[in-house]
This record gives C-alpha cells, sequence and structure tokens, in this order.
C-alpha cells in the first residue's frame, strides 16, 4: 500500500469512525457486555488507529480497527477481574452502584419478565443462559459445569437470548 | 408477518452475540457480522438491542441476580446451596482471609476482651468503639480490636450488633465457618454449634464462608440487606436466604425467642440457653422437625406442655431435666 501523508490518515480514520462507529460500538458491548465500557475502549482503539506507524502493513483499515478494538477488550476484561474481585474485598463500605428507586423498580420488573420467559424454555437453555449472562461465566466453564460441547453450550445461550429479547419486546409494546 | 420476521432477525442477532462473545472471533467472522449489519437498518439495530438487553442482565442487583441464579443456574447440579458470586467471591474469600492472617501477623495494638453471659440473662453492652451489643443468655463474645480492623468471634449463642460503621476499620463478626463485614448496619447474629443464622435489620452486611478452599468452584460472597434472614447450614456447607421483620430478630431481647425453619435440635439448643432445667432430646429423629414460631423465656413449661400437640413427641419433665423423646418408640425404663 502506497504511504499516505499525515493529513491523509486522518481522513481515513474519521472515515471509518463515520462509517463504523456504531458497529464497532456494539461489538465491543458485546464483548464487555457494558455500554460505557464500550465508548472508552473504542476512542483508545481510534487513537491507536490515529498513531500507526506501519500502516503500509496493514491492508484493511477497518479490519485492524476491530482487531485492535478486540484485543483492547480482552485487556479490559482482565483488568475488570482484578479490579471487581478488588471491589468486592475491599470496598463494600460505600454501597456501590447502588440503584436509584426507579431503576430499581424497573430491575424488579424485569426480573418477574425474565424469569417468566426462561421458565419457558428447556431447562438448560435457561441454565447456560443464566450462568453464562447473568452469572458471568465463560462457554467453557459453563460447558465443563453441564457436562455438554461449548458449541451445545452457546446454541442454549443464542437460544434463550432471543427468547428472552423477544418476550420483554412483546411486553413493551403490550 | 414482520413481526415474523423481527423475531427472525432477533434469533440470528442473539446467534452473533453468541459468537461475537468468544475472544477469538476476529478478522473473517467480524468481517461476515459486518456484511450481515450493512444487509439491512434492522440487522444492527436490532443488535444493538440484544446487547443491551444482555448488559442489563450482566449488571443486575445482587438479589434478583442471586434470585434467578438459584431458580435456573443450579437445577441441574446438586451442590451447596451456598450461592458462587462468579469468580470475584472467591477472590474475595482470599483476600479477605490474608486480610486476616497479615493483620494476626503484624498487628501490635490488639486489644482483646471476652463478654459472657448466664443461663437466662441477657447482657446489654457498649464496646470500647461504641458499637452497641446485646447478647443473648450463654453466650460468649470475644473482641480482637486492632489500628485496622475490628473483629469479635462469637464462639457460642447470640447477639445483636448495632455497629458504628468506620470505614477505615471494618467490623467483623465470625461464627464458626462464617464470617459477617457490616456495611453501615444492625444485625442479629445467632450460632448454635456450627450452625449460624443472621438477620439483618438495618444497612447490609457482607457474608462469607471461612471455611472454604480458596479456588474452589463453590466459594463465595453473598451480601443481604435488611429485611433478610441467611441461615447458615453447616452440613451442607450452604446458605439459604429468607426474609425476617426487623422486631421479629431482636424479639429475644424482650424474652421471646422465633424460630423461622428451624430443626427442633435447635430450637432446644437455643431454648437451652434460657431454661432453668437442661432440656434433651433422647431421639435423633426428632432433630429433623422443623419448627416455626414464637417461644416466650419465661414460659418454656408451658411451650413443652404444648409441644405433643403439634410434633409426635412425648416430653417427660423429671426434677433436673426434661426429656423429648420420640411418641412412637416405647418409653424407655
Amino acid at each position: 500500500m502506497a504511504t499516505v501523508t499525515l493529513s491523509e490518515h486522518i481522513g481515513d480514520i474519521e472515515k471509518l469512525f463515520r462509517e463504523h462507529n456504531r458497529a464497532l460500538i456494539a461489538f465491543l458491548q458485546c464483548r464487555l457486555n457494558s455500554l460505557s465500557d464500550a465508548q472508552e475502549v473504542a476512542q483508545e482503539a481510534y487513537l491507536r488507529m490515529l498513531t500507526l506507524d506501519n500502516r503500509e502493513e496493514v491492508d484493511s483499515l477497518r479490519g485492524y480497527l476491530f482487531k485492535i478494538a478486540g484485543n483492547l477488550a480482552i485487556d479490559r476484561l482482565r483488568k475488570r477481574k482484578v479490579r471487581s474481585d478488588f471491589v468486592a474485598a475491599q470496598a463494600h463500605d460505600e454501597p456501590v452502584g447502588e440503584a436509584t428507586p426507579d431503576r430499581h423498580a424497573m430491575a424488579v420488573e424485569q426480573v418477574v419478565g425474565i424469569r417468566r420467559a426462561l421458565r419457558e424454555l428447556p431447562p438448560k437453555a435457561s441454565q447456560a443462559f443464566v450462568m453464562h449472562v447473568i452469572e458471568g461465566r465463560d462457554f467453557g466453564t459453563v460447558a465443563q459445569t453441564m457436562k455438554l460441547s461449548e458449541r451445545m453450550v452457546r446454541y442454549h445461550v443464542a437460544n434463550a437470548l432471543a427468547h428472552c429479547r423477544a418476550w420483554v419486546d412483546g411486553k413493551e409494546m403490550s | 408477518m414482520t413481526k415474523m420476521k423481527q423475531d427472525e432477525i432477533v434469533q440470528v442477532a442473539a446467534d452473533w452475540w453468541v459468537r461475537l462473545r468468544e475472544p477469538d472471533a476476529e478478522g473473517e467472522t467480524v468481517e461476515r457480522w459486518l456484511a450481515w449489519t450493512s444487509e439491512d437498518v434492522r440487522h444492527l439495530e436490532t443488535f444493538e438491542r440484544v446487547n443491551e438487553l444482555a448488559s442489563r442482565l450482566g449488571s443486575l442487583d445482587n438479589v434478583s441476580r442471586q434470585g434467578l441464579i438459584k431458580a435456573f443456574a443450579r437445577a441441574a447440579t446438586p451442590s451447596p446451596r451456598w450461592l458462587p458470586l462468579a469468580a470475584a467471591a472467591a477472590f474475595a474469600v482470599v483476600v479477605l482471609a490474608g486480610a486476616y492472617v497479615a493483620w494476626t501477623r503484624f498487628a501490635s495494638g490488639i486489644s482483646s476482651q471476652v463478654y459472657a453471659s448466664a443461663v437466662a440473662q441477657n447482657r446489654d453492652i457498649t464496646l470500647p468503639d461504641g458499637t452497641q451489643v446485646a447478647l443473648g443468655a450463654a453466650s460468649t463474645l470475644t473482641t480482637h480490636f486492632s489500628h485496622g480492623q475490628r473483629r469479635v468471634d462469637l464462639s457460642g449463642g447470640e447477639a445483636f450488633f448495632q455497629v458504628i460503621h468506620d470505614n477505615s476499620r471494618p467490623f467483623v463478626v465470625a461464627a464458626g465457618d462464617v464470617s459477617i463485614r457490616d456495611i453501615g448496619t444492625a444485625f442479629d447474629v445467632r450460632r448454635t454449634g456450627q450452625r449460624v443464622t443472621i438477620a439483618v435489620t438495618q444497612g447490609r452486611v457482607q457474608i462469607a464462608d471461612t471455611n472454604q478452599t480458596p479456588g474452589k468452584a463453590q466459594s463465595g460472597t453473598l451480601e443481604v440487606s435488611a429485611g433478610q434472614l441467611v441461615s447458615y447450614d453447616p452440613n451442607m456447607s450452604s446458605m439459604t436466604i429468607g426474609s425476617i421483620a426487623p422486631e421479629q430478630a431482636t424479639a429475644w431481647r424482650n424474652d421471646r425467642l422465633e424460630f423461622i425453619d428451624e430443626p427442633l435440635s435447635v430450637v432446644i439448643a437455643n431454648l437451652n440457653r434460657y431454661s432453668a432445667r437442661p432440656l434433651h432430646i433422647a431421639d435423633a429423629d426428632l432433630d429433623k422437625l422443623s419448627y416455626t414460631g414464637t417461644i416466650r423465656t419465661d414460659a418454656i413449661d408451658s411451650w413443652l406442655g404444648a409441644l405433643p400437640q403439634v410434633f409426635p413427641l412425648r416430653v417427660n419433665t423429671e426434677a433436673d431435666q426434661v426429656i423429648l423423646s420420640d411418641a412412637e418408640h416405647p418409653p424407655r425404663r
């Protein structure tokens, strides 16, 4: 790939941002299960892209952006684990992330709905879903615990997630 | 019809969600996902909503979270009922235990004090830090206060704590295998042998099973708030959560013992802290009977008199003891 000037490079990154930022955020939120973390990591990824010094070796800027973002997400998950462990052990003096009355009320209603939705599913699907999405265990651990293949666990989680999403949508519309 | 179509998109979006969750999903997978999102505006939109739900469910408050885990995640695993709070909790236990070891090793200015009460005698105590303790009858408490921590060992009986909260000096009650750490709180702890019940009347506490091997899958800490009752069963190494009104939790301070679904053996052990004559259960099969109710500590005899109407047992009152035996069995002696 031909060398580009700095201003061209910045222009390319801006274009990348305009066209793919929403997908990048969605990709990162999926990895991190948090919108604010996704936004932070995305910013860092753009920064890395701007200061890229081996652009000639990169054949797809978009591919590279998602690769960097994916790696940053992995780092973030690692750091988060260390931090949350620490918080769990130390910082219970202040109610961390205490739900406001509003949020709590919504959460209760939501949980009742999710419970009902999960009860409509085969037990294995709801179990895999709760272990992965709610408990935060990775697919490998869930597979081991449930004595299933990871592929089956993913299958169950996807079905349960789709079912819950559709259930919540149906309820919100009625 | 569009509804049908939308459901299909949700399913595909959820499939993608699961696939992208894998840390090694990159390159080709991401490219194909990006292609899918650009096919139809609803694709990315739906994916975002799947994301949103998963994020919401991933950050539920502890009570809801544990409720769901209890209801679904342990259906197929007959594991102890002590709730695992993901991997974080295992680490928390290790850190707590580590902190304690470090503290006992390095702290020089530890002041210890033993408080005990006689049978049938409740006692009110103010600890050096200002914390109020109501000590139940026949109960023993030892304080180990240092610069950085306030630790209290309940070796038996019952105590109600109204803790003067201090961020820099956590207040931790150890009762057998269980440790209770205050988070701005009033709570009641009852220890019957290795069985422990904790009733929170105000604020929150963090409860840890300290008897666990670090790294073991079933380890964890549990955070409970006012109105919740936690029972630790040493046989199962398990915690069950129920609810309790504050006035119920401290009823013993007004000469009433409240029991919610407690084995008869536990009820009798606690009554023995108040009874002039020791009570004995002669037949082990009575131990398991579950009792819920109130017993006046100044009217234990009349409760014993009514007991055979509730349970299939016989009460023999002797001069220096009371014996409860199975009504089905022939009388001894």
